[in-house]
């Protein structure tokens, strides 16, 4: 059984009581105490267009995620490598089966963006990974052959 | 000007032959800007003691003016100490993923409405497992808070 923690720790002086978080969480299998056993391991991926993609797939053959199990406790980090804070990707849920627009799986037949990671910015989330409920895609706002958008992610989950 | 920072680090000592770990830092700005986030909803605690779907910020609206464009980011944390209580996490009432007791996300938002002709609003909502009572907590950090008017109408 493996042991895998996210620590996050987030400061700020927004109020003048201030807000912060220091939580910790160990990432275990639906309904268990028993850690989650798998991982894609980090990925990079390089994006040259400005096209959405598919960056996960749960449980697509013959990939690291072949094994997933759908709707249990997958966690997902989502990382945007970039220095200019004016540039962005989009994160969201469907598919990009044209390879230009993103377009659904999920129930309703709709894609839906989740949020923007600007310059630098990263995300954890649970993912359920189910075909009803879609893949993760991202649209970079700037991507070009000679100035690749970047977009590193590492995916844990259970067999 | 106000300075939030949000950092992560993920280890295992035992997932891989080698320890695995990651650590990332970050100053939340307004959208393609360097200037910091301004507003926020405070951090909530709630007892949610049914499995009803729950919007977690009624107080923004979604999809409106205020929002387009603009960087908000979300906490939510299930306190559950019961391993097997989950809470379900959507968006545009499309599942992300499920909590279960002790975990947590931190999340970009847009509330983007959904693109197509459905009507579903970005809210981000949660619904616990059971009905037996679990302790949630979550915040959001944004920018151009918009707030609902006034609306006295009993009926």
């Amino acid at each position: 059984m493996a042991t895998i923690t996210a620590q996050l720790i987030l400061n700020s002086d927004i109020t003048d009581y201030g807000l912060s978080i220091d939580k910790t969480m160990t990432m275990s299998k639906a309904g268990a105490t028993t850690g989650l056993n798998r991982t894609t391991g980090v990925q990079r991926v390089y994006l040259t267009d400005t096209k959405h993609i598919d960056l996960v797939k749960g449980g697509l053959a013959n990939t690291s995620l072949a094994d997933m199990t759908l709707s249990a406790s997958a966690k997902i980090y989502i990382k945007y490598l970039e220095d200019d804070a004016s540039k962005y990707v989009i994160v969201g849920f469907g598919n990009e089966a044209d390879n230009v627009t993103a377009t659904v799986n999920n129930g309703d037949a709709t894609f839906f963006e989740l949020g923007r990671l600007y310059g630098n910015e990263w995300m954890i989330i649970p993912w359920s990974g189910a075909s009803n409920v879609g893949d993760i895609t991202v649209q970079p706002s700037n991507a070009t052959s000679a100035d690749k958008a970047i977009v590193e992610y590492i995916v844990f989950f259970e067999d | 000007m106000a300075t939030t920072t949000a950092a992560i680090t993920l280890t295992s000592t035992d997932l891989l032959t080698d320890a695995l770990s990651l650590s990332a830092t970050n100053t939340l700005y307004k959208a393609g800007t360097t200037v910091g986030l301004d507003q926020t909803t405070g951090m909530a605690r709630a007892y949610l003691t049914a499995t009803t779907v729950v919007d977690i910020f009624p107080q923004l609206i979604e999809g409106s003016i205020a929002f387009e464009n603009k960087s908000s980011w979300v906490y939510i944390c299930n306190k559950s100490e019961d391993e097997t209580e989950y809470i379900t996490v959507k968006i545009c009432e499309n599942e992300i993923g499920r909590l279960y007791a002790g975990d947590y996300l931190w999340m970009p938002w847009s509330m983007r409405e959904s693109v197509n002709a459905n009507n579903h609003h970005g809210d981000v909502t949660v619904a616990p497992s059971v009905a037996t009572g679990m302790w949630l907590e979550w915040t959001c950090i944004n920018e151009g808070t918009e707030y609902p008017t006034e609306n006295l109408v009993t009926a």
